[in-house]
């Protein structure tokens, strides 16, 4: 596993945009020219060798040894390779990625995976609002591929969401799956406040909801062979890390009615 | 030569290159999977009449299927990708979707796709669902029982064979069928084949042409032991009854490893229930690209 790493030498003063660090835009330029990548988001002209010490030699790995909740765009446009962080990042981590493998081992910020649509995104710990959301000018957010938080989700996780599959060990916020025309949002400790606002089409799974929006119908109880088809494609995909399959029967709620209303809610408990 | 008391002739089968493609279906129970699987490749026996050459490969364990419950996989021969897909999308139609508990995956994976539930979804009237999982597409259609769950496409192979054969010839019928029976179950382990008649068996094996216009195909005469006397026949005085195994494969490999083994089974017992002589149908080598000769087969 041959790669760069990079270590910051001192706590960032200004966001730094890192959306350069990914394994093929680095393998295509000059050590030299990398510490001289303007990262800093302010007129100081920040450059990337004036924050971070530089080990190792280009590769299919990048690694970014200490975390910041300032270190924007960690992974956007990643299409091959692996990029780890050791600690948080900031907004939009993962944005527009293609493909390859994004592993954070911190927290992540708001737009965690934002467009993505393809390759891989696991948060150690929680990610903020908007995880694979879109952002200003998006047609669509994540529209493929798969995110992995260990911890929670945020408020409005999966917004205007098209493909793909989100899975969540732990809570997800508020107005999930909000605007939402297809993909699935799967949480192991239930949802906030009004899951599916607007939803279109796609599927949130996951043991309760704070509270269901008036606009889903409850469709009753059911055995459905997709979810087997899910657990087995999230078990090929993780491995020993995947989730304990979904329950054969959970009860189904229909919506957001007061749209094309061809979404679902499943309720694993 | 003999080997074992049978005749075994020097000579070899001779077969086409197809289209062949494959679908999974899984059910609640093993039982509903089958029942399945056999609807839809009933009247799949002969490509010429039939559209189709269709037979069950072989029954999948839960861990095998893509859902996790019991599965057939079913295999289909056309004469082009075209025509097995309309095949592919009537049976599958007609006869999966309207089964209990049914579901249906691709059974073939080729870079090459034909469309499954691209027909089948619109049974949904506009309540069907798509749900894409990594690379795989599936339609969620509505149905009386729940839903039916369907890839939408499977994969289509243009190198597959089909009409490997044995001809088997006995002088006991209750006894050459038994030898063809067996000769069926042992090709029933190899992975990648059908045999596409009743029970994998054909006993009206055919010549091409006829007198009558408009057949393409009729009486392989010179095999029928009634007519012995009349025609040119190819059998000895003492033979009764001949039956014919034909094979389809995804590979041509795996017809020869299917033709060796059923070989293997005639040879292995037939002796004792009055099989005399096993041959192959051919055209002279000049129709099919595919040519098995039974020496090279012989266990």
């Amino acid at each position: 596993m041959s790669g760069l790493t990079f270590r910051l030498t001192s706590a960032p003063k200004e966001r730094l945009d890192l959306s350069q660090l990914t394994p093929r835009k680095l393998s295509s330029t000059p050590l030299a020219q990398v510490l001289k990548l303007n990262v800093g988001s302010t007129k100081s002209g920040l450059s990337l060798g004036d924050v971070f010490a530089v080990s190792g030699k280009p590769g299919d790995t990048v690694r970014i040894e200490s975390g910041s909740a300032r270190l924007d765009f960690v992974g956007a446009e990643l299409d091959h390779g692996t990029l780890i962080v050791e600690g948080d990042v900031g907004v939009s981590a993962g944005r527009n990625m293609r493909g390859g493998r994004l592993e954070i081992k911190g927290d992540a910020g708001n737009l965690l995976g934002s467009g993505i649509s393809g390759g891989e995104i696991f948060v150690k710990g929680s990610a903020a609002s908007q995880v694979g959301g879109l952002s200003a000018g998006d047609k669509f957010g994540m529209t493929g591929g798969l995110i992995v938080i260990d911890g929670h989700a945020g408020d409005r996780t999966g917004d205007r969401m098209r493909r793909g599959t989100i899975y969540i060990r732990g809570k997800c916020g508020s107005f999930a799956g909000s605007r939402m025309v297809g993909g699935t949002i799967w949480t192991e400790l239930g949802f906030g406040a009004d899951p599916g606002l607007l939803l279109r089409r796609g599927t949130l799974i996951g043991p309760s909801v704070e509270q269901m929006l008036p606009t889903f119908a409850d469709a009753g109880r059911h055995d459905l062979v997709i979810l087997r088809i899910l657990s087995r494609y999230m078990s090929a995909t993780l491995g020993s890390q995947a989730p304990k399959p979904l329950p054969t029967a959970v009860r189904k709620y229909a919506g957001d009615l007061a749209t094309v209303g061809k979404g679902e809610i499943l309720l694993t408990a | 030569m003999k080997v074992n008391g049978i005749l075994i002739d020097d000579t070899f089968a001779e077969a086409f290159g197809m289209a062949g493609t494959g679908v999974i279906i899984t059910a609640d129970t093993m039982k509903w999977a089958r029942i399945a699987a056999t609807t839809m490749a009933g009247f799949g026996t002969s490509v010429i009449g039939a559209g189709a050459e269709v037979g069950i490969d072989r029954e999948l364990k839960p861990e095998e299927t893509p859902d996790g419950r019991p599965g057939v996989r079913v295999l289909l021969f056309g004469f082009s990708p075209e025509a097995a897909t309309s095949q592919l999308k009537t049976r599958v139609g007609q006869c999966v979707l309207t089964s209990p508990g049914s579901a249906c995956y691709a059974g073939v994976e080729s870079d090459k796709r034909i469309g499954l539930g691209q027909g089948p979804r619109f049974f949904g009237d506009g309540f069907q669902t798509a749900k894409r999982l990594g690379k795989k597409r599936y339609w969620r259609v509505p149905v009386m029982d729940g839903e039916f769950v369907i890839e939408e496409t499977t994969g289509v192979v243009t190198d597959a064979v089909g009409g490997g054969n044995l001809i088997i010839l006995g002088n006991d019928r209750a006894g050459l069928l038994t030898t063809a029976e067996a000769a069926v179950d042992a090709i029933g382990g190899v992975p990648d084949v059908i045999t596409p008649f009743p029970g994998g068996i054909v006993r009206s094996g055919s010549k091409v042409g006829s007198k009558y216009k408009g057949a393409v195909a009729s009486t392989n005469d010179a095999f029928c032991p009634t007519l012995r006397g009349r025609v040119k026949s190819e059998l000895s005085p003492d033979t009764v009854a001949v039956l014919e195994i034909v094979i389809d494969g995804l590979t041509s490999k795996s017809v020869a490893d299917a033709m060796r083994v059923g070989l293997k089974a005639v040879i292995d017992t037939g002796a004792a229930k009055g099989v005399t002589r096993v041959t192959a149908g051919n055209y002279g080598g000049k129709l099919g690209q595919h040519h098995y000769k039974l020496r090279e087969l012989l266990p």
